[in-house]
């Protein structure tokens, strides 16, 4: 199997297409057209997304990449707008700050009777130095570069939504 | 007298702060021959190092992305050999070698779970 040099061309000549709509050419004579979102770094695949009836998507793996051609170097307002938003996770409804506030002093006394050392941050909540949750404090909120501690306050937060929804554990 | 045992010295685990991205890390040099390394130009200047980096994790946010959208949907494999199937989308292994899917449709049939090769794959789509 020949390969063309795609893997080999680093992230910073893969940035460079981004965002544009290009052609690509793959395994045994495979064409796919779309605008690329991204490129893996670890296995060159290319993320394509075409805009239809419905948002398709489609990955070409980086070994099967043959080449790939810039079709258009530039989307218009409306297709940069979609395409940014494609993997987005829905905007969360917006809670007024009175709610936020309280569903914040919820966590944070929910962490505490965990002997869990949280404190307030600004708008923030700041567990064991390591974790921060921004609002509106759910699990998915948790941002924290040790794993361990993301897991475990995840859990106990997802408990306590449980608990307020009625929901099983 | 009971005779002391001799203590083992337990191998180091992974660090815990990277991903085995470091390609001197052990676990880099043991089980991503496959992936690609950083471009031996930016060894030697780390201002380019930085931009590589930064472009790299950008890319790699956005391929996660798509990854994480893709759980639990229906997927389009092309494999070699003109092979078609389709799956639900599980996981990912962290080097892209791996994916793990539910319900792969064979021609011989449906197999309740599975791992597909990433090196028998072409390419593969979804709808968002």
């Amino acid at each position: 199997m020949m390969q063309c040099g795609w893997p080999l061309m680093g992230p910073l000549r893969w940035l460079h297409y981004l965002n544009k709509e290009v052609k690509v050419r793959a395994g045994k004579g495979e064409e796919h057209r779309g605008w690329l979102l991204s490129v893996d770094p670890v296995s060159a695949s290319v993320v394509l997304v075409s805009f239809g009836e419905a948002v398709a998507v489609r990955v070409v793996m980086g070994h099967a990449v043959e080449a790939v051609e810039v079709l258009r170097a530039a989307a218009d307002d409306e297709t940069a707008k979609r395409l940014r938003s494609v993997f987005l996770p829905p905007p969360s409804p917006c809670l007024d700050p009175k709610e936020l506030r309280q569903r914040r002093d919820a966590v944070r006394r929910w962490l505490q009777e965990n002997r869990i050392p949280v404190e307030e941050e600004g708008e923030e909540l700041k567990v064991a130095g390591v974790l921060t949750i921004a609002a509106p404090y759910s699990a998915h909120d948790c941002r924290s570069s040790n794993q361990i501690i993301l897991d475990r306050i995840q859990r106990l937060i997802g408990i306590q939504d449980c608990t307020n929804q009625g929901l099983p554990l | 007298m009971a005779t002391p045992v001799p203590v083992l010295r337990l191998p180091k685990g992974p660090d815990p702060n990277s991903r085995g991205f470091d390609p001197n890390s052990p676990r880099f040099i043991a089980l991503c021959r496959t992936s690609i390394s950083s471009s031996a130009a930016s060894d030697t200047d780390s201002e380019q190092l930085q931009k590589e980096q930064d472009a790299r994790s950008v890319l790699r946010e956005g391929f996660l992305r798509c990854l994480l959208s893709m759980t639990n949907k229906k997927v389009q494999f092309q494999m070699y050999e003109n092979v078609k199937v389709e799956a639900t989308f599980g996981a990912s292994d962290i080097d892209v070698l791996n994916f793990q899917v539910s319900d792969l449709h064979t021609p011989i049939g449906v197999q309740k779970e599975a791992l597909i090769r990433c090196q028998d794959v072409i390419s593969f789509t979804f709808e968002v």
